[in-house]
Parts: structure tokens; C-alpha cells; sequence
């Protein structure tokens, strides 16, 4: 009897001293904030802010995740519904779409909002493709703006004076630029296109060349809000052609050899499509590569794609009047300028003065770049984008492996219109499709 | 001492009070882990079950009953019907792959000595490594341009392969890796079979002639038969279940093609995680399912008629009698 009495008083005595330990954490009169974020660049950024806001919010403290960017959007996907995401994300939107389309992200307080729609803060476009019925969800923070970059000292070994104009002066210039070994196997990529790998990535980096061309990937219906494949035509067809001689017949790209930024670094890449983070990171990496950057080449028409990058306050913060002060301290003028020159990643407010910091590193100069009829294009904010980008990034790399492809305009012309159809497809299934 | 009746039948035994006390307290003591069991294994089950019959979107898995209809997709569904002739040409090359190179092994290092305890620990290793790391570092074996693998095949003179990258290669590639992961664990199970086997049958064998093939195939193999079911119903199930790898080492700009490894795990987490189709990634987890529990079965009914007939064949010698 008295060792059971004792068993009962130590186990109340545990949950006791338990409730008092939590007790204790919660009046103790710290906070925690908990970031997530899919650009492990940006690790430096959200410390070097959470340092500055200490400053005047000593009782805060910060538990700052960054993961690559498919690993992010999975972990997004199992906590999000399970509401035990962070307190910020930093997420696009065409990521995050889904979430905001099945209720699971809450809206903006009033002040986040005014502040957001402020005259001249943003761009239209910033605002356009980050609105759901109406509604801003989360604070533009940065976006990922592509240009073209180029090794100036290859260029100039191989007499070339200046960044290409034109889609077809880039093949060209690629061909010039590509080196092979005594064997005839490619060693330096003419422009290093992005031709394998897993998720969206490969038909996002297609469409830098399919719009100029005059595609797109979806384009709207004549009733609103449906759409309909926007590449089965000429400049899809083209397009992918771009891309299979580029491989396959002139060869100044191959699947064997780096691709990407880590390509361009190690000096086997002459060109490549990327986003301004490439200055910081080459900054880091390679700091003696001599290269600029350009704007992306036209063709039957000229554009870049801009892809907003949001920090939005889950439904999962604890203190959300907290979480919201603290993405507004992260947009403020000074740390939207710190993490332009220390990351290298562009920021969303257009009403920041970047000039001093172009001034000291100019190839952010192609990227502010602002000409007239250079338009700019980005993912469309429904929830089914990341399945079709997807599904059409699993069949362009199938083509982009396939030789036959080379002079087969009706291979070809299938490859886009199977591809179309599962587009088509799948946004019936959402009943979003119209012609 | 107090006896307490627990028989229902003439011929249970009666259990002593300290027996019952100790029955109670190991029932009571399990419980939480089967409740847990329950909970976090077999509940999911049946719910996959019924999401498999209901059409879902992200915040509803249940927003309406479809019936078949997420199953009848499937088999129009391109994407699914590649995944599963992908993964049944992993699951027989890898079983095929890693049971016989493990009965190669655990057959030259089934005799006692200080070297065979080594070389079990060196292929075990893989075993115990996650596979996370692993498929990283295969990956970087696998590089075309720096990867060590075409390195050493560069000394004979064979000219750089994209292991990942093409499509005819990436299977073989994620095969070659996932054999090398898993032959260890096969070898020490069979190793324990070879090692259990009395002496005395195998010497007996010799005696009357037998080679050490005749010994091999007559007498190790025919008294492994259970292990090797186990083995073969464990790697089966382990190659339709394949996702790690396959998911690593499609990651990234160098990443094997998608489709080329694509595989039915690999095809559910993108429907269930990527585009919350959670009622259909649910039909293609009970077709998984199906298919394992049929391969499962069929492995053990193979292998029950294969000793029905070697005791038949034995009853007609008279070598049972």
C-alpha cells in the first residue's frame, strides 16, 4: 500500500513539475519565432535580420530551417494541412497556391495589407499573380527574375563583342562557344540549358525559350479563370526543336557533362538562364569569374519570367501580430537592400533604392533592367500549375534524350501535342479548362 | 494454494493465481504498444482503403464516394502503368540480384574464421547505412564527368557513360546500387541457415561420394528452403516498396530522368503529396498491396508444393518409412 501510495505522489509530482516547466517557458515572457525557407542562401539573410530585430525585441528568439527548395515544398505538404508548419514561410506563390485555394493559410491583418497595396510599393505584376479572389496573401519579399549570363573572357576568345540579341543569334553563339576533347565529346556547353532532373524546374527553364518564341504554358479561355495549353502551335514546336539540335545536332549541350550554375562556375558552361541569386553565390564560389549578365534574347516577342517569392504567416504561428511584425521589419528598405547585396536575390518592393549597390556589382544591372516591351511573364496563380509544370517537365525530359527528334517535325509536333493534351487534362479535371 | 478455473474444455489446464496475475500483467503491459500498432499501422491501412473509393482534394479526403472509378484511371493512367512495369523490372533484378550474390557469400564465408567475421562486417555495412547518404555518395559515383565509376572504367578504355542520365542506364544504375544495399542483409540470414546445418549431413554426404556441388545443391540448398522463402518474400516486398533512392537520385539538374526510374512509390507520393489526389494515390497503394500479397502467396504455395512433392518423391524411395 505505501509503495503504491508513493508510485501515485511521484507520478503527480512528475506531471506537476511538468505543467510547472511549460508554465515557466510561457511566462518567462520569451517567444519564438520559427522560419522555414526553400533557399539555403538565404540562411545569412533571415539570421542577419533576426540579429537586427533582437536589437529592439530582445524577448524574441529565432529558429531558422532552410532546406532545398523540393524538399521545402514536400515538408510544406505534410504540415501544412497538419498545422504544424512554422510561423513565416517563405514561399512562391504557385507553391503555396494550393494551400491558400483549400483555406489553409489565413489572410493578411489590415495593416499588412495597406501596407502592401501602398501606391508604388509594388509592381502590378507583383500584385496580380500574388492575388486569390481578391486577397494578397503574403508580403512580396523577393523575386526570381531570370536573365542571361555569360563568361565575357570565353566570349572574347571566341570574338564574340557582346551578349546575343536574338534566340537564333544565342544558337548561333553557342555553337562558337562550345569545346569539345580529341574525341569530339562536348568539355564546354555553348549554353547550358537545363535538360534533366526531377520536378517543375525543366519546363519553367523551357518556357524562357518558348516565350519569346511566342508560347506560353497555359493561356486563359474565353470564359474566365478556365485556360487551355498555350505551346501546342509553332513556338512550342520550335521550342522543343531549340532544344533537341542543341543536343542532339549542333551538340553544344549534352546530358554528360555539369549543368547550371555549378556548370557556369567551373568554367564549363559559356551561357546559361538563372536568377540573380547566381551573383551571390558565384561571388562566394568563384569570385575571379570574369562574366556579366544580359537580357534574355528576343525572338517573336521579348520577356523574362518573374517568380514572386512571399513570406506568409501560417495558421500555425502562435503569436501572429508577432510573426506579421517581423515579415514587415524583413521588407523594410535596409534589409531588402542587405539581402540584394550579401545574396544576391532581387527584391520584391519597387520603391527600394538599389542604385549604389548596382553601381559596385553592375551584373544585378539586367535584372532591374526595366525596357520598353520587354515583358515580363510568371506563374499563374491556380492550384493545379506545379501538377501540369510538372507533368510536362516528366515528357520534355524524355524528348530532350530523344535523337530521332533531330529534322522530325512530326515527331516533334506529337511530343507538343501529347504533352498538350495531359495539360488540357488535367485542367479539366480541376474544371478549369476552356478553350 | 487458490487455483482459478480458466477452462472451457476438459482438456485446458487450470492456471495458478501467480500464472493468471503474471498473464494480466503482460496482457496490460503490451497493450499500449498494440494500441499504438494499431493506431499508427493498421488503422491507416483501412482508411487507404477507403480513400481509395472516394474522389479527394487537399483539406477533404473523403469529398465524394467515386466507387471504382479512381482504379479504373489507373489503368488508363500512362504514368501509373510505366511506374508498374518500372518497379516489377527493379523487383525481379534486384531479388534475382541480391539472393544469389548473398548465397554466393554466406556459401565462401559460412566456414568460422577470424576473416569471414571481417568480411561478414564489410558487407553488412551498407545494410546499416541509411539510404539517404547512400544514394547521395552513388550518386557522385554515378557522375559522367567525375564519377568514380567511369574513372575506373576509363582504365580499360570504355569511354565515360551518363549513368543517371539515360534512360537505359538509370534503372540498371539504381539496381547495381540497391543490390550492393541490400546483400548484405540476405548473406547474414543465410549465413545463420549454412551455419545451422549439422555437419553430420554434409559429412555424411561426402562419405558416399558426393562433390561439394552435389553437397551444395543436394543438401545446403534443399535445407535453406525456408530461409530463402523468407528472404525472397522480404526482398520482394523491399523492391515494390523502392522510393529513397529512386527519389534522390532524380533530385537536381543531374538527376536520372524521372520517368525512366519512375516507380509505384515514387508515382503515390506525387498524386498524394505533390498534387493531393489522395483518393487515387490511395487506389495505387491498395493495386501495390494486391500485388505484394499475391507474389507473397504465390512464393509461399510455390514453395509448400516444392516440399509436398520432395516428401511425396521421398515416401515413393521409402525414405520416410
Amino acid at each position: 500500500m505505501a509503495r503504491k501510495l508513493c508510485l501515485v505522489m511521484f507520478a503527480l509530482l512528475l506531471v506537476a513539475s511538468m505543467a510547472f516547466a511549460g508554465g515557466a517557458a510561457e511566462t518567462g515572457g520569451k517567444e519564438t519565432l520559427s522560419i522555414w525557407c526553400g533557399y539555403p542562401e538565404m540562411e545569412a539573410f533571415y539570421k542577419y535580420a533576426a540579429a537586427e530585430y533582437q536589437k529592439t525585441h530582445p524577448n524574441v528568439e529565432f529558429n531558422i530551417v532552410t532546406h532545398p527548395l523540393r524538399e521545402f515544398e514536400q515538408k510544406l505538404s505534410a504540415t501544412i494541412p497538419s498545422n504544424t508548419v512554422a510561423d513565416i514561410i517563405d514561399v512562391s506563390v504557385y507553391a503555396n497556391q494550393k494551400f491558400i485555394e483549400a483555406g489553409f493559410m489565413p489572410k493578411m491583418p489590415a495593416n499588412v495589407d495597406q501596407f502592401v497595396k501602398a501606391p508604388g510599393r509594388y509592381s502590378d505584376f507583383a500584385l496580380k499573380n500574388n492575388m486569390y479572389k481578391g486577397d494578397v496573401y503574403g508580403v512580396p519579399f523577393f523575386q526570381g527574375r531570370t536573365s542571361l549570363f555569360y563568361n565575357t573572357e570565353m566570349f572574347a576568345e571566341a570574338g564574340l563583342s557582346g551578349p546575343p540579341k536574338t534566340m537564333s543569334e544565342m544558337y548561333e553563339y553557342a555553337k562558337k562557344l562550345a569545346k569539345y576533347d580529341a574525341a569530339g565529346n562536348l568539355t564546354r556547353a555553348g549554353h547550358s540549358l537545363r535538360i534533366s532532373g526531377q520536378g517543375s524546374g525543366v519546363a519553367e527553364k523551357w518556357w524562357f525559350v518558348l516565350y519569346p518564341m511566342g508560347g506560353t504554358i497555359i493561356s486563359e479561355g474565353k470564359t474566365p479563370g478556365t485556360y487551355h495549353a498555350g505551346y501546342n502551335n509553332d513556338a512550342g514546336r520550335n521550342a522543343l526543336k531549340f532544344y533537341v539540335d542543341a543536343v542532339h545536332k549542333d551538340n553544344w549541350d549534352d546530358h554528360k557533362i555539369k549543368h547550371d550554375a555549378e556548370a557556369f562556375q567551373l568554367g564549363q558552361a559559356a551561357m546559361f538562364f538563372r536568377e540573380s541569386w547566381v551573383i551571390g553565390d558565384t561571388a562566394a564560389k568563384a569570385p575571379n569569374l570574369k562574366y556579366d549578365t544580359a537580357l534574355v534574347p528576343s525572338d517573336a516577342r521579348w520577356g523574362r519570367i518573374t517568380n514572386i517569392q512571399n513570406l506568409y504567416v501560417t495558421k500555425a504561428a502562435k503569436n501572429p501580430d508577432l510573426a506579421w511584425d517581423f515579415v514587415l521589419f524583413m521588407v523594410n528598405d535596409a534589409n531588402q537592400q542587405w539581402m540584394l547585396d550579401n545574396v544576391g536575390w532581387l527584391p520584391a518592393r519597387a520603391d527600394v533604392k538599389l542604385d549604389e549597390i548596382i553601381a559596385r556589382k553592375p551584373q544585378f544591372k539586367a535584372f532591374i533592367a526595366s525596357e520598353p516591351g520587354y515583358e515580363e511573364f510568371g506563374y499563374i496563380p491556380i492550384g493545379p500549375f506545379d501538377e501540369l509544370m510538372t507533368r510536362l517537365a516528366e515528357r520534355l525530359v524524355t524528348a530532350f534524350l530523344d535523337s530521332s527528334l533531330v529534322d522530325n517535325p512530326a515527331g516533334i509536333a506529337k511530343v507538343i501535342s501529347d504533352a498538350a493534351a495531359e495539360t488540357n487534362q488535367i485542367l479539366q479535371r480541376y474544371n478549369m479548362f476552356g478553350e | 494454494m487458490k487455483r482459478i478455473s480458466t477452462e472451457s474444455s476438459p482438456g485446458r489446464k487450470k492456471l495458478s493465481e501467480t500464472e493468471f496475475k503474471k498473464r494480466v500483467f503482460a496482457y496490460t503491459a503490451i497493450l499500449p504498444v498494440i494500441l499504438i500498432f494499431g493506431f499508427v499501422r493498421i488503422v491507416p491501412i483501412f482508411q487507404n482503403f477507403l480513400y481509395s473509393f472516394f474522389q479527394s482534394t487537399i483539406g477533404n479526403p473523403l469529398q465524394q464516394f467515386i466507387g471504382f472509378t479512381n482504379f479504373k484511371d489507373l489503368f488508363a493512367d500512362d504514368l501509373f502503368v510505366l511506374s508498374l512495369r518500372n518497379t516489377t523490372y527493379f523487383a525481379v533484378f534486384v531479388t534475382l540480384f541480391s539472393v544469389a550474390f548473398a548465397v554466393l557469400l554466406a556459401a565462401l564465408l559460412s566456414t568460422r574464421s577470424k576473416a569471414s567475421a571481417l568480411y561478414e562486417t564489410i558487407y553488412f555495412l551498407p545494410v546499416i547505412t541509411p539510404m539517404v547518404p547512400v544514394a547521395v555518395v552513388w550518386k557522385w559515383i554515378y557522375d559522367p564527368t567525375y564519377g568514380l565509376l567511369n574513372y575506373v572504367l576509363s582504365w580499360v578504355g570504355i569511354e565515360p557513360i551518363g549513368w543517371l542520365v539515360f534512360p537505359n542506364t538509370a534503372m540498371v544504375a539504381i539496381i547495381i546500387m540497391s543490390v550492393w544495399k541490400i546483400v548484405g542483409y540476405n548473406m547474414i540470414i543465410f549465413l545463420v541457415g549454412m551455419r545451422d546445418i549439422p555437419e553430420s549431413y554434409i559429412e555424411a554426404a561426402r562419405i558416399d561420394g558426393a562433390s561439394t556441388m552435389q553437397v551444395f545443391w543436394r543438401i545446403i540448398m534443399p535445407l535453406l528452403r525456408p530461409i530463402m522463402l523468407f528472404v525472397l518474400v522480404i526482398s520482394t516486398i523491399n523492391s515494390y516498396n523502392v522510393f529513397t533512392q529512386v527519389f534522390i537520385m532524380t533530385s537536381g539538374p543531374q538527376g536520372a530522368p524521372g520517368n525512366a526510374v519512375r516507380t509505384i512509390v515514387f508515382d503515390i507520393y506525387e498524386n498524394a503529396f505533390r498534387y493531393f489526389r489522395t483518393g487515387y494515390a490511395a487506389a495505387e497503394a491498395v493495386v501495390l498491396f494486391l500485388i505484394i500479397l499475391a507474389l507473397t502467396l504465390l512464393q509461399f504455395g510455390i514453395s509448400g508444393n516444392k516440399e509436398r512433392r520432395d516428401k511425396r518423391r521421398l515416401l515413393r524411395k521409402g525414405g520416410l518409412v
